[in-house]
């Protein structure tokens, strides 16, 4: 079928127009410089981005506070060209170490204010875990001058005033305070700008982190208060709440008449405990935000574990090695056991790194952990091997 | 340790994942490397909270209508994935509205020829002659590229055939949409709701060839859009899965940062540790001007590539705002899919304005529960805002320590001007935000200076220019390219199909050396 020819300037024209379009892109490229073009590292956004998300960091310990035998503040510094990468207060840093012959990563929230970052400082407290095999290591190894490894500064665990109310009721237990003395540093500092209200429970007054710059803090800045929350206690200490933290005590420093976020970090004991309070205080989901602590000994006693060991096929480029996991440990935890390196931050199921392809063989994942996988991912087999236990043997595709 | 490999193709897009599935179907031993953990590139998704956003796709063109033939469907079945991905079609085409002008304009369109004909004319009485016009023509168009992709050589009859049925299609080749409108005297009202989509390909209508946009147009309205179930890392993961099934292999966390050219002729890669492997054949899904700027020793590049890639402009500039809120879509007034809303009717203006961020110049915005109701828990909603910037100025300053607050400033007032635009009030309701700038696509996708659309569609980098020059000039042997960047422009579907074009020349390479043999 013939078309009705639609002459956009005349016939003639149109046509020769078209045929010109050739030479016209040659008389161009011809015209252009045969020098390479810039390199893109060099574009401001590109430089950016490298110095904000550096695939790692090299740190190196300045200084050490020994607050007890069992709770010590490291402060790194970069060594190299690299500066330190600018953060969030609430981020944290995952650190990567060789500990007899496995390669594990844990991430410790940065305490120091995103400031701090630019001349050169992050600070991490860490305190032992109870049979804990990293922080352990770190407290009785870690010696001022060390050369340390971490990743880039990740999490979403940070203020952000398009989401949050003006104010944050920010209740901490034991060293879950390092994230919030982050906040009031940063609020302090003029780099946040919200109210923060710190509810901070611990068992007794020896057993505070950072007391005294707290109450400076919050002496100097009226954006900033605390509140000690002591539980082993006989009486009511002055100037502090006896017993535990819960909706009556975040009702009573909470504003009246006006929203309020909850931010929580701190040990599951007390997270359990304020499943059960927050929820009283009728506050919409979005003001509620609890950190992340990973997958805890409790979820051993689930249904779902079964103990065993298990034959643990890795692919890695290609490559297939053979190792050993157990019912009782995440595959993440056999992969690390076995010196595999794996791309890890968050070890709690969130932030995807870890993301692998579960080739054959069955897992449990416990109802106690949020499964944060992708729709997609979930139907195509893949999984996040930091909060995943093995039932069978697995063959697992890291790489 | 190096090893031998048919093909490398570097970078899991939406181009490399097409090309690296047909290669591996053809029988070819196919390597995937991609410096990510996972498939996609721009075409994945991201969980935070209870919300499982999309990161790029707005509708995908090519697909639908799902009981119907679309050239990406035809693609995806012979690839032996179509199948593995659940496809929900997008009825609504779109609603488009003005915000600064002396009049503003506000109009919704559905997709489908009659349908969006009816509705353009409820607007503007007198609007069905001229949009059957342009959609003719787009037709037109249409045919005449079928009719070129599908003829294997030119004879008499072929000749006749452009001449008799094909000729208007050339004849509109060199002309921009303003210079179509202006010769079919379109009214303004029409323009506006034609060219609506003007800001997917990022060029004003001054620029942007007819052709190209007539090509996306028809695609959207006569043929209809989709969305996948489960956000577009759902094809990533189909298509990977194919490609593994069909005996691919594909490394992740593996960053090219050589491609070893000797002699002018591609004969492998370098990972970031050191890993060295070779192939016959190198296809890049990575963006030609890193691959030339930093992949590849100058001296080994000919000169017309180097001048080929020096008389390319970057496009623009991308910007994100991912909302999770916490009320649904039909308490908060989201009446539409997709809205695309500009600062005023004239494109050009429109991208002047955006090439600072001091004010929102357009922005498309998605709902995504209108199309998939249950994308999200019941009772709540996903909404993702999308702006661009053309240009060097906006973002120039940005700097570690003020990225988040300018980040967070350009989303409020994205925010305010879809409250303002809309009359929904959505603010109260966000429970979930990420904010994608510039900065996130050069840390993802390592996108030179954060552009998000490749090189500019303008000038004589049009998509015309590109398909009739591509295969001109001296350039690298054994080293093809695919992914938005290319020949085809921009875009989802387009991407998908520089995948299977670069596959295809790199199979007839294969078979021809095997031949010789």
């Amino acid at each position: 079928m013939k078309n009705k020819l639609i002459p956009i300037k005349s016939q003639g024209a149109d046509f020769l127009n078209t045929v010109k379009m050739i030479p016209e892109r040659l008389k161009d490229v011809k015209n252009a410089s045969d020098k390479p073009a810039m390199n893109p590292e060099k574009f401001n956004v590109n430089m950016v981005s490298a110095a904000l998300h550096p695939k790692k960091q090299t740190l190196k310990i300045k200084k050490i506070d020994v607050i007890s035998p069992d709770v010590k503040s490291y402060y790194f510094t970069w060594v190299g060209s690299q500066p330190l990468a600018y953060f969030r207060a609430g981020q944290y840093l995952t650190f990567q170490l060789e500990i007899d012959g496995s390669i594990v990563t844990r991430a410790y929230s940065i305490a120091s204010s995103p400031a701090s970052a630019l001349k050169g400082e992050y600070q991490i407290t860490v305190k032992r875990v109870n049979d804990g095999f990293v922080s352990g290591y770190i407290l009785d190894n870690w010696k001022l001058g060390d050369i340390v490894t971490s990743f880039a500064p990740e999490g979403t665990f940070v203020y952000e005033s398009i989401r949050d109310a003006k104010t944050v009721m920010a209740l901490a237990g034991g060293s879950g305070i390092t994230p919030f003395l982050s906040m009031a540093r940063a609020i302090d500092d003029g780099t946040e700008c919200f109210n923060l209200t710190l509810l901070y429970g611990a068992r007794n007054k020896d057993e505070i982190l950072f007391k005294d710059e707290l109450d400076a803090i919050a002496q100097r800045n009226p954006n900033f208060s605390v509140v000690y929350v002591l539980s082993d206690v006989k009486s009511k200490p002055k100037g502090c709440e006896k017993g535990f933290i819960s909706a009556e005590l975040i009702k009573k420093y909470a504003p009246v008449n006006e929203k309020y976020s909850i931010f929580v970090c701190g040990p599951e004991a007390m997270y359990n405990f304020l499943h059960k309070e927050i929820p009283t205080l009728g506050l919409e989901d979005k003001y509620v935000r609890f950190e992340l602590f990973g997958v805890s000994k409790s979820t051993l006693k689930l249904d779902g574990i079964k103990p065993g060991t298990y034959k643990m096929t890795v692919i890695n480029r290609g490559e297939e090695t053979e190792t050993t996991c157990n019912g009782e440990e995440t595959i993440l935890n056999a992969l690390e056991r076995a010196a595999v390196k794996v791309p890890v931050r968050c070890r709690s199921g969130e932030c995807g790194f870890c993301r692998s392809k579960l080739v054959s063989g069955t897992i449990f994942l416990p109802e106690t952990v949020a499964d944060k996988r992708r729709e997609a991912d979930a139907r195509f087999g893949y999984i996040h091997p930091c909060c995943t236990y093995p039932t069978s043997d697995i063959v697992i595709k890291i790489n | 340790m190096s090893k031998k490999y048919d093909v490398i193709v570097i970078g899991a897009g939406n181009g490399g994942l097409t090309a690296a599935t047909k290669m591996a179907l053809s029988g070819k031993k196919t390597l995937l490397v991609e410096r990510h953990n996972l498939p996609g590139g721009y075409a994945t998704s991201f969980v935070r909270g209870r919300f499982e956003f999309e990161a790029s796709l707005h509708e995908l063109c090519g697909i639908g209508p799902i009981t119907g033939v679309g050239a990406l469907k035809d693609t995806f079945q012979e690839l032996g994935m179509y199948d593995r991905v659940e496809w929900v079609e997008v009825k609504e085409a779109f609603r488009t509205i003005t915000l600064n002008d002396e009049n503003n304009y506000d109009y919704a369109l559905p997709t489908g020829k009659e349908a969006f004909i009816e509705k353009a004319e409820e607007y503007y009485p007198g609007a069905r002659e001229h949009i059957e016009k342009l959609i003719d023509l787009a037709v037109q168009i249409n045919n005449g590229i079928s009719f070129l992709n599908n003829i294997k050589s030119f004879n008499a009859d072929t000749v006749k055939t452009v001449f008799d049925e094909h000729l208007n299609f050339l004849n509109i080749a060199s002309y921009s949409v303003n210079q179509v409108f202006d010769a079919l005297g379109t009214p303004q009202p029409v323009r506006d709701i034609f060219a609506a989509y003007w800001c997917y390909l990022g060029v004003d209508l001054d620029e942007l060839n007819f052709i190209h946009y007539a090509t996306m147009f028809h695609s959207y309205i006569v043929d209809g859009a989709v969305i996948p179930k489960g956000r577009s890392h759902t094809i990533s993961c189909a298509l990977l899965d194919r490609f593994e099934e069909l005996g691919g292999e594909a490394w992740f966390n593996s960053d090219v940062k050589k491609i070893i050219v000797k002699d002018k002729i591609a004969k492998g890669i370098v990972l970031d540790d050191g890993t060295e492997v070779l192939a016959d054949y190198v296809i890049a899904n990575a963006s030609p001007y890193n691959v030339l700027t930093k992949m590849i020793d100058g001296a080994e590049i000919p000169k017309f590539q180097t001048q080929d890639n020096n008389a390319k402009q970057l496009a623009v500039k991308g910007y994100a705002v991912f909302l999770g809120l916490n009320k649904s879509y039909e308490e908060l007034g989201l009446n539409n899919h997709s809205y695309f809303i500009y600062d005023c009717a004239d494109t050009k203006k429109v991208s002047e304005l955006s090439k600072t961020n001091k004010k929102c110049a357009l922005q498309a915005t998605v709902c995504l529960n209108k199309a998939i109701p249950d994308c999200s828990p019941e009772g709540t909603s996903i909404l993702y805002m999308t702006s661009i910037f053309q240009g060097d100025e906006a973002w120039k300053d940005i700097t570690p320590e003020n990225y988040v607050k300018e980040k967070r400033r350009y989303a409020n007032i994205m925010i305010d001007d879809f409250e303002k635009a809309t009359g929904a009030k959505i603010r109260d309701a966000i429970e979930e935000i990420e904010i994608a700038a510039p900065v996130t696509y050069a840390h993802y996708n390592d996108a030179p200076n954060g552009t998000i659309y490749g090189f500019q569609a303008a000038g004589s980098n049009s998509i015309v220019h590109r398909l009739m020059t591509m295969a001109m000039g001296d350039k690298i042997k054994n080293l093809g390219f695919c992914g938005g960047y290319t020949q085809q422009c921009i875009g989802f579907s387009p991407s998908y199909q520089t995948g299977m074009m670069a596959a295809n020349n790199a199979i007839k390479y294969l078979e021809k050396e095997e031949a010789s043999k």
